[in-house]
């Protein structure tokens, strides 16, 4: 029993003890008063910008070197676009020489079916798996010094072996061809004309074509850089924001 | 040496897995950015990962700054 009490004394004297100190070791562990730097949440522009540039890298792990666009960084991105209301529109800009399919194709899925208004720009290039990315959005603008060249899915490095091989990339070529034509004015048969073309890319199929051909075959809906996109941009979240407010009464 | 091959470069001569970690992506004060390690916490940020435009205006994370992460 003394011993319990003991105990019981040294419990009750232990809270007490900091108690006491507690006040000026408090003010001690304060270095500095103020405000800390947090991003400017209020500054949050309610446009944000995807830049896709360099290659598009898939499977296959590009060294540091080269510029390249890994979707495993977009797609998160554009899931979190979805998610927040804050952000009302997307800008796409791309220069790219093109590069890994799915992964292009991916990302230009994602971006048609992102609910939100998007306008893209393709600046400088939008070459292979750069134009069903450029055409996934709302609406595009394509710079008149701009180009994207058509050309069919090519494998580097792999011999096709058995037809069956053959027949994979022929349907792959199709997911792609279909995915242009549903999400451009191009017609099935004019985008094949580019892409199996002769002369056009000296010994190689395909045709290289620049800003307002682009336009004028109805690949891209528009020339025209940064300013007459963020202009469209505008006026789609101002035609969004109505239809939705339309739903709602 | 004159190498023809069809082979694309990076499988002839794959690169060294130690320069793929010397680059990754880090969340400093909420923006994403891709970092090259110098040693230690040091690392100079090479591209800003966010998509939003105001991140960029920054220019305490411009490309080329050096940060040390915590």
């Amino acid at each position: 029993m003394g011993n319990d009490k003991k105990q019981n004394d040294s419990l009750n004297e232990q809270p007490d003890q900091p108690k006491e100190e507690q006040p000026p070791s408090l003010i001690d562990k304060i270095q500095q008063l103020g405000q800390t730097n947090v991003p400017q949440l209020s500054q949050d522009s309610k446009i944000h910008c995807l830049t896709i540039v360099g290659q598009i890298e898939g499977h296959l792990q590009l060294p540091p070197q080269n510029k390249t666009t890994k979707y495993e960084h977009l797609i998160p991105q554009i899931v979190a676009i979805e998610q927040n209301p804050k952000i009302e529109g997307l800008l796409v800009i791309l220069n790219t020489v093109g590069g890994d399919v799915e992964a292009g194709l991916a990302i230009s899925e994602m971006l048609a079916s992102l609910s939100k208004p998007t306008v893209s720009i393709v600046l400088g290039g939008g070459h292979s798996i750069g134009v069903p990315i450029a055409v996934s959005c709302s609406y595009s603008f394509i710079a008149e010094t701009a180009t994207m060249t058509i050309h069919p899915i090519r494998l580097t490095g792999l011999v096709i072996g058995v037809p069956q091989t053959f027949e994979y990339l022929d349907k792959m070529q199709d997911r792609v061809i279909n995915f242009v034509t549903k999400h451009s004015n191009i017609s099935e048969e004019c985008f094949k004309d580019l892409m199996f073309a002769k002369g056009n890319l000296t010994r190689d199929i395909g045709t290289n074509v620049v800003g307002t051909d682009a336009v004028k075959y109805g690949l891209i809906d528009n020339v025209g850089g940064i300013g007459p996109a963020l202009k469209k941009l505008e006026e789609l979240i101002e035609n969004n924001k109505q239809g939705n407010e339309g739903i709602v009464q | 040496m004159i190498l023809y091959t069809s082979m694309p470069h990076e499988l002839v001569f794959p690169t060294d897995a130690a320069e793929f970690s010397k680059q990754k992506v880090v969340t400093y004060n909420g923006i994403p950015l891709l970092v090259e390690m110098d040693g230690g916490q040091d690392c100079t940020v090479v591209r800003v990962m966010s998509s939003d435009p105001t991140h960029f205006m920054d220019d305490k994370y411009t490309p080329g700054t050096k940060i040390t992460l915590a």
